[in-house]
């Protein structure tokens, strides 16, 4: 049976995860691999005075110890945006966890006894930590100005600042001004599939695995680093066990490049799940915004200054600021808006991309700006978006691409869904809101389909399937195009010496762009059967109609699969297509381009608080996505539901806690909390609009992120209609409200009734 | 390489030699869940682990006489959690076992560890000392009973000497009519380490007896033998009033769960819940009593 | 040299002898000397469920066991559960119910289920958060694996809801 576009097949490589078959990067065995264990330092920053490995070197199954002075010198830098991070850390540290050598031992119990016995003499330097400290004016810097470009912020902590504005903020003319300032937490991916790989060199070049979202881009930063070319590179990236951003780019991978070089054996680094969280987390932010309203609702304008804290090196983080903040005044039409963005660096481990790429932070002050502004002017909050959203072909931000969707759809759905019009039931409180995320913005894609003689296939694409289910959508759009059940179809990722370039899997693109790429690939094996068509019938072309699995010709119609038989006649082989999807960058654009299509999001929530403990308990939840066509509908219900799942952490009860120090003292799971199947709202419903208008295969559109977007808004506005507590702050774990709720204000202050026109359809709450 | 050693003693008498030898390099090894994690951090080094799980005294068993439980030193805590009777008998306990964990967990984490393990914040200890009852220990010098109330000492230190093992609790079962019951407070709710927990155990006699945890470098009990507090008679105020007074005993800490005062508020705001339902339970009891029942 | 001890117990039904050092967690040994790696390693404190494993009957963290204690004992993993490699009813509901993204919790879940449901054939919502919470899935599978677990234990579509079971004083 041809699973179809639309329906939903089992995930492709499903039984082999259920059934514990299936091999992680973690599975993988390599003959004669060493096992590499990372030393680290027990404070934020440090200035290294010597390394002592010689009694780590004793230790029986030790091969290697290598410290930054064994590397090329001056030690190599490298990083998607900037080539900021050493390979090892040279003369200083500059966060908590950040390796200054790295053991190699027959076995990880020895690398681990090594790594222990390692003696490093360094002296600890007071560390910048906040954003505060960070901007002090006596701040330490962070990053050797040296490694910067020059300019005014050369010798500060503010990597760069993002500008985008339009429109006369001073000019507007406001009934009311709301202004506050929201913080968002440092919170870490948390994969449950560790970061690792495995570096093996040999005469002609090297093999990287690893758990990388992005191998083209791991090829290239090898190669760039050892001097190969990219054709010596292979990079063999099985599908991750979870990434949300934390796995797109290098991290210890050229550590174990150079250390296979030094050792001469394969070299495998599994991180501790400790060390993820030292590896990868999201950017935090301080988000101040003020928005102006008339009586009648409408927004005047938006001003927004967002300080996101990086980690001690970019990664790529400083374009997570610049494109998350990009559309921070919302999915609304504001006649003028500001907004400043910087990236803050600080001795922290180094932030990366995560799920929303920037947006959540500051959609979390935006949205609950919008909150305070509904509940002053005595406005339903459904009412207040649904006033101010743009329609269809309007631009957010004036010159740009126009919003490519009947958004309010997807907000009166979700209203329809959470019961907003029925009566709150007592002791609850409910609170909406909405997200936008621009997709990609540049991007390309390659995919090959083979055309077997007997009607199977085989199919290559480069894009990383970590749990979004990009296996099943490929399978689907091929079965669609070219006949072909899933059980017949064999799919290659993961692997740069045999599958064509993707540029790299994020931005929740794959579906649109791979998708595109796939389904051209299976066009170009319809020209050509179309063409062994017209040689075996002896007919026009112009007769021939090749589509949907079938070649259509006067008199008959065949599959495809007859048709290449008999066209291929007693030497059998095969057809090869091949598709390109291709995304130009804008000159001058501030991101480099448009959006391929944007993603937007709207949730609503109906919760009650326990006052006395400050513990929100969530009765009913709902989301709602516009994804132009769901290829995979029980995929795309899974994405949805798991984004606000893990939204939800960040929202009631992930955060890193930092000491004095630096240090973060809850690394691991015992005292890092993530949503379990306890925390899980008793009622929680996801649900798509689908009108068949995005740039993706049959007319879908990229998801994954959005529900991710508006959770905490949603959350805290619930919590300040059921408790009349505002909270600025994240998370909101039971003991930050139930302080809101004893600092609560007596009473909310309210325009003038007289000030509010009776406008129809406005309902006052 | 890490100089971890193990043992599998058949005996008691073995165990106890073994403990002797090595001192305080010897850790019990029966569930292995509070050990274990400490492993992984690598806090236990040249140390020998003594696996008690083959000795024939310590397997699991729960057994009543003479309104007495006996829970052996292997008992595991879904055993105690699922055990019906217990769950009639002692309910704080079985609550209490029930909230430590994850299924996982509680598959291997005995009673005689958790209390052993002496965290502040150990789930079993409120009820344990609610109830009252001794630990019964097993050395060099022989077979001791140790009243719980003097148990625990400081974190992660009892009053085990050199040697000692735990072969069994003893817990009595309160006479009717009374009542007892057991809650916690956490970050999440799904498995996690109590901020705060109380166990309320209310006997015949109307005396309150509560057990608080994670609010203090021991657990604590506290008492009142005048049975006001358990008495609906006596104004609400006043009652309250004496609880904040027993509550005063608390001293949490901030620290990476929770802050001070949090705990101190909640402590209130948990006991308050807790005792009502004890108190609930007894008025059941005892209008079941009235009504002719046993 | 590190101490090693000699360590029998069967696996999956067949009875296997190792030797390893002391200090070897049950996940290791089944991972790395057996070369049982469906169950999977994350936290190795016992909070995740990654490396959940059935011994004697009952389901435990194998990061938390020392294959030293396992001696004797019997073991099933993911591997057990279905020999052959095809997916069995549980499975196959999880496959149904869409409750699996990236797999790593999967044979973790799945020992898990297998579990609650030998002990209750009829679980209600509720007797599957709680017996669930134990295993962490980060990309929010929790409720595909809800309606799996109800319809591989009742027979019932996906997303039935049930009354929420109220706690009693917390």
């Amino acid at each position: 049976m041809t699973a179809l576009v639309g329906q939903s097949p089992e995930r492709s490589g499903g039984a082999g995860r259920v059934t514990g078959r299936h091999r992680y990067l973690g599975d993988i065995r390599v003959p004669g691999m060493l096992h590499a264990k990372l030393v680290t330092l027990d404070c934020a920053r440090a200035r290294i005075r010597s390394i002592d490995t010689s009694a780590a070197r004793a230790v029986p199954g030790v091969a290697l110890v290598m410290t930054a002075a064994d590397l090329p010198q001056p030690v190599p830098r490298f990083g998607p945006q900037y080539r900021d991070r050493p390979v090892l850390a040279t003369r200083e540290t500059h966060y908590h966890g950040e390796p200054v050598a790295a053991v190699a031992a027959e076995t990880l119990a020895a690398a681990q006894e090594a790594a222990r016995l390692v003696r490093v003499d360094y002296e600890e330097l007071p560390a910048v930590v906040t954003i505060s400290a960070a901007l002090a004016p006596d701040a330490p810097l962070v990053q050797d100005p040296a490694l910067r470009a020059a300019g005014p912020l050369a010798n500060t902590n503010v990597l760069r600042e993002h500008r985008y504005g339009w429109g006369e903020i001073d000019a507007a003319v406001s009934d009311l001004v709301v202004e506050g300032s929201y913080s968002f937490p440092i919170v870490t991916h948390f994969a449950i599939e560790r970061h690792g790989c495995i570096a093996a060199a040999d005469p002609e070049g090297i093999t990287i695995w690893s758990t990388i979202q992005h191998p083209y881009w791991l090829q290239r930063t090898i190669a760039e680093l050892l001097g190969l070319p990219l054709a010596r590179v292979r990079v063999i990236a099985p599908d991750p066990g979870g990434g949300f951003g934390g796995k797109q780019h290098a991290k210890y991978e050229p550590l174990a490049a150079f250390m296979a070089l030094a050792a001469g054996r394969p070299i495998r680094l599994i991180l501790t799940l400790e060390e993820t969280f030292q590896a990868v987390r999201r950017n935090s932010a301080e988000v101040m915004v003020r928005t102006g309203f008339r009586a009648d609702g409408t927004i005047t304008f938006r001003d927004i200054e967002a300080n996101y804290l990086l980690g001690a090196y970019a990664d790529i983080s400083d374009r997570v600021v610049g494109k998350g903040t990009y559309l921070a005044c919302g999915p609304y039409r504001v006649p003028a808006g500001r907004i400043v963005a910087r990236s803050i660096l600080s001795h922290t481990p180094p932030s990366t991309a995560f799920r929303g790429f920037g947006a959540p932070q500051v959609i979390w002050a935006a949205e609950s700006v919008l909150d305070e502004g509904a509940r002053r002017l005595g406005f339903d909050p459904l009412e207040l978006r649904l006033r101010n959203l743009v329609r269809r072909g309007e631009c957010m931000v004036p010159g740009d691409k126009p919003a490519d969707g009947d958004w309010r759809q997807s907000v009166l759905e979700a209203a329809r869904l959470i019961g907003w019009d029925e009566p709150v039931p007592a002791g609850r409180g409910r609170g909406i809101a909405v997200g936008i995320k621009p997709g990609p913005t540049t991007g390309l894609s390659y995919a090959a389909v083979r055309f077997l003689a007997d009607a199977s296939v085989v199919m290559t694409a480069g894009t990383s399937d970590m749990g979004q289910g990009a296996r099943t959508v490929f399978c689907q759009i091929a079965g669609e195009e070219l006949g072909v059940s899933a059980d017949r179809i064999t799919l290659l990722m993961g692997d740069t010496a045999v599958v064509s370039y993707d540029q790299q899997t994020s931005a929740s693109r794959s579906t649109v762009l791979m998708g595109n790429a796939v389904q051209r690939a299976c066009r170009d094996i319809h020209a050509q059967v179309a063409s062994l068509a017209a040689r075996a019938y002896s007919l026009d072309e112009s007769q021939i109609e090749v589509g949907g699995g079938v070649v259509r010709m006067p008199g008959r119609e065949l599959s495809i699969g007859e048709v290449v038989r008999v066209g291929l006649g007693s030497l059998g082989g095969e057809l090869v297509g091949i598709g390109e999807c291709r995304k130009e960058g804008q000159k001058g654009h501030p991101l480099s381009g448009s959006a391929e299509f944007y993603e937007f999001n709207c949730t609503a929530v109906e919760l009650a608080v326990d006052e006395e403990t400050g513990e929100i308990e969530i009765a009913r939840y709902a989301t709602v996505s516009d994804v132009g066509k769901a290829l995979n509908p029980s995929q795309v219900r899974g994405q949805d539901e798991g984004a606000a799942i893990q939204g939800l952490g960040h929202t009631l009860m992930e955060h890193y806690v930092l000491d004095s120090r630096g240090r973060i003292c809850n690394l691991g799971a015992i005292d890092y909390r993530i949503p379990t199947s306890m925390d899980v709202p008793d009622r929680l419903v996801s649900a798509v609009v689908e009108n068949g208008d995005g740039p993706g295969p049959y007319g879908s559109k990229g998801m994954s992120e959005g529900a991710l977007l508006a959770v905490a808004p949603a959350v805290a506005a619930a919590v300040a209609d059921a408790t009349g507590a505002v909270i600025r702050d994240l998370p909101l774990t039971p003991e930050r409200v139930w302080q809101a709720l004893s600092q609560r204000p007596q009473t909310v202050p309210q325009l003038a009734a007289t000030a509010v026109p009776q406008i129809p359809g406005v309902r006052n709450r | 390489m890490t100089g971890i050693g193990y043992e599998r003693p058949q005996t008691l008498d073995e165990a106890v030699a073994i403990l002797e030898r090595y001192g305080p390099a010897a850790r019990l090894l029966a569930g292995g869940t509070d050990l274990l994690a400490a492993e992984h951090d690598h806090a236990l080094r040249d140390c020998v682990l003594v696996d008690i799980k083959r000795i024939p005294e310590l397997r699991p068993a729960i057994t009543e006489s003479d309104r007495l439980v006996r829970v052996s030193a292997d008992t595991a805590m879904t055993d105690i959690a699922d055990d019906p009777e217990l769950q009639l008998s002692l309910p704080a306990l079985t609550a209490a076992a029930a909230s430590v964990g994850t299924v996982q967990i509680r598959n291997r984490a005995t009673l005689a560890g958790n209390i052993c393990n002496a965290s502040p914040a150990a789930d079993t200890a409120p009820p344990l000392l609610a109830y009252g009852g001794h630990v019964v220990a097993h050395g060099p010098q022989g077979i001791r009973r140790i009243p719980m109330a003097e148990f625990f000492h400081a974190p992660g230190l009892t009053a085990l000497a050199r040697g000692e093992l735990v072969t069994a609790i003893e817990i009595p079962v309160p006479a009717p009519p009374a009542g007892s019951a057991f809650g916690r407070l956490s970050r999440r709710r799904g498995a996690d380490l109590a901020t705060v927990s109380v166990a309320a155990v209310i006997d015949a006699s109307g005396r309150t007896r509560l057990g608080l945890g994670a609010v203090g470098p021991t657990p604590l009990l506290v008492t009142d033998e005048t049975g006001m507090l358990a008495d609906r008679g006596i104004g609400e105020e006043r009652r309250i009033s004496l609880l904040i007074r027993m509550l005063g005993a608390a001293r949490p800490i901030s620290d990476v769960r929770s802050g001070r005062e949090y705990r101190l508020r909640m402590l209130r705001v948990v006991a308050q819940r807790v005792l009502a339902a004890a108190m609930a339970q007894r008025a059941a009891a005892e209008a079941w009593r009235s009504e002719g029942g046993r | 040299m590190a101490e090693t001890v000699p360590v029998s117990l069967t696996v999956n039904g067949r009875q296997r002898s190792i030797r390893v050092t002391a200090d070897c967690t049950l996940l290791d040994a089944l991972r790395d000397e057996l070369g049982l790696t469906g169950t999977k390693e994350c936290c190795r404190v016992g909070e995740c469920g990654a490396c959940t494993v059935s011994l004697d009957g009952r389901i435990v963290d194998s990061c938390l066991v020392l294959a030293a204690e396992a001696d004797g004992c019997e073991v099933t993993t993911i591997e057990g559960v279905s020999p052959t490699g095809a997916p069995g009813p549980l499975q196959q509901a999880f496959l149904d119910a869409g409750a699996v993204q990236c797999g790593f919790c999967s044979p973790g879940l799945v020992m898990a289920a297998r579990d609650l449901l030998a002990r209750i054939p009829h679980p209600t919502q509720a007797d599957i958060r709680l017996a669930l919470a134990g295993n962490l899935c980060r990309c929010g599978c929790y409720g595909q694996i809800i309606s799996a677990v109800l319809a591989a234990g009742n027979g019932l579509s996906a997303r039935e809801e049930l009354p929420r079971q109220k706690e009693a004083a917390r």
